[in-house]
């Protein structure tokens, strides 16, 4: 218990700080409020936001947007990078679509979104997919195809079936690659969905933050900033407690 | 089961196109429950044979035959290749995904190689010594009927590597298995071998025989046969 509550206090310790120092800033004036508004002043937006509905509102939208495009990526890139690692002529024969698409920002190809699919949701879901897709699909490739081959001949060894060893042993051994790929994936579903709705959207966190540029609101872009920033290390947080319950993340077995 | 090696060549081919020979014409016997020692320096071939014992490799030329029932390869490496993620226990029943084996003999194995106190480790909390004893249960609990073993106790300590061959002996002594295990340690070879298999560039230089009953203490009458094994590697 000790042990948890003193890792607490070291995680805090710099936001603290840097709240501290922002309070100062402002209280001092340091710097013009306009530019950067006081914490008091963005945590009664919070309240405000939050006691209209608004938040929750804008909140859900966002939520419900990264949850929609973050399974639909996991779901096409996990069996794509497993298949892809296990057959090498496949990798090769996508190689090149593949390496054009991950090297285009998902941003680029919202006009186009737009165009085929409208201002709602479908353009903006595609756009998260297409953000998240290739951090889960190259780090499942990574781990499949770069397996330890030595514990491959172990299953070959104990009469293994081809679908044993993969099951038994080159999957769980991809697993560390495949959790990184998700984690990384989920920032990207993020990131992607505040682009995507700074550009074309009536609600979610990233319409509140333009809405409080265009009504000259810092405090409410703060606020907007704040809560994105809150829920990518809840996220996190959830994805962590997921690879602690994992038995295949055990061990020396970690990403 | 008698196992027969005939005409056995493999050769390797590097990336620059260099062929190196790894085998050369070798020809030889294992009867059955018989513990052969292969000794050789580093390099010889010794490792490229037990794959292709094992059938992790085909030769170039020459073919295996077997007389008897089908075998059961049971195959421990230099290293212990257990999986991270799996506890000991599960590591040692890692045969279950596969078929054979034998959850009673896990059992007793585990209690015989003093890692009862581990069964619920994962393999990076043991020690080398510990890992390898894990790694040897599994391979005997997988009831093999021809058991090969490369140089699995070369990173051990003197005393762990002691334990473990006083072990491997008293399990042949108990339950007979034809056993086929490389190393480059004269004393090891002449300590556990009843036939001793003296490797040199990829040839079969010698055969020496080793009768004392088991299980052998450390400090037996050895000695000339030491001398025998390292006159035959020195081509002497």
């Amino acid at each position: 218990m000790w042990q948890i509550f003193k890792s607490f206090c070291i995680k805090c310790t710099m936001p603290a700080c840097i709240l501290l120092l922002w309070h100062l800033g402002t209280a001092w004036h340091w710097w013009d409020t306009y530019i950067v508004p006081s914490p008091v002043k963005v945590w009664n937006s919070l309240k405000e936001l939050a006691s209209s509905g608004l938040l929750l509102h804008h909140v859900g939208t966002s939520v419900l947007r990264v949850a929609a495009g973050f399974s639909i990526a996991a779901a096409l890139a996990l069996p794509c990078g497993i298949l892809l690692g296990l057959c090498h002529r496949a990798h090769a024969f996508f190689y090149s679509l593949l390496e054009f698409f991950r090297n285009v920002p998902p941003l680029a190809l919202l006009p186009m979104l737009i165009l085929w699919f409208g201002i709602g949701e479908t353009s903006k879901l595609c756009i998260v997919v297409l953000a998240t897709f290739f951090p889960i699909f190259l780090n499942t490739l990574d781990g499949i195809s770069r397996p330890d081959t030595s514990l491959l001949e172990t299953g070959q060894v104990f009469g293994f079936s081809q679908f044993a060893v993969f099951w038994h042993i080159r999957l769980p051994m991809a697993i560390p690659c495949i959790f990184t790929g998700l984690r990384i994936g989920l920032g990207y579903s993020w990131r992607s969905l505040i682009g995507a709705e700074m550009i074309a959207a009536s609600a979610g966190l990233g319409y509140m933050i333009l809405d409080g540029e265009e009504m000259a609101r810092p405090d409410i872009i703060v606020a907007g900033i704040l809560t994105i920033g809150l829920l990518g290390v809840f996220a996190d947080f959830l994805l962590t407690a997921i690879k602690r319950r994992s038995t295949l993340l055990q061990g020396g077995n970690q990403p | 089961m008698t196992l027969a090696l005939e005409h056995i060549s493999m050769h390797y081919t590097l990336q620059d196109g260099t062929r190196i020979t790894a085998l050369k014409d070798i020809s030889l016997e294992l009867p059955n429950a018989s513990f052969n020692m292969l000794v050789g320096k580093s390099g010889c071939g010794k490792t490229t044979l037990l794959r292709i014992l094992a059938g992790l490799e085909k030769p170039d030329v020459g073919h295996i035959s077997h007389t008897g029932p089908s075998i059961r390869n049971g195959i421990m490496f230099q290293t212990p290749r257990l999986l991270p993620w799996l506890t000991v226990w599960d590591n040692i029943c890692l045969w279950k995904y596969g078929h054979g084996g034998s959850q009673k003999l896990a059992r007793h194995y585990l209690q015989v190689f003093g890692l009862e106190h581990f069964r619920d480790a994962y393999p990076h909390q043991l020690s080398g010594g510990m890992a390898q004893r894990a790694a040897l249960a599994r391979t005997l609990s997988y009831e093999p009927t021809f058991l090969l073993l490369d140089e699995p106790f070369a990173a051990l300590d003197y005393f762990t590597r002691q334990q473990l061959q006083d072990e491997l002996m008293q399990q042949f002594a108990d339950h007979p298995l034809t056993i086929f295990f490389i190393t480059h340690d004269v004393a090891e070879a002449a300590r556990l071998g009843q036939r001793i298999i003296i490797m040199e560039n990829g040839r079969i230089n010698g055969l020496l025989t080793n009768p004392s009953p088991y299980p052998r203490p450390v400090l037996n009458d050895r000695f000339a046969l030491e001398k025998q094994i390292i006159s035959l590697l020195q081509n002497k």
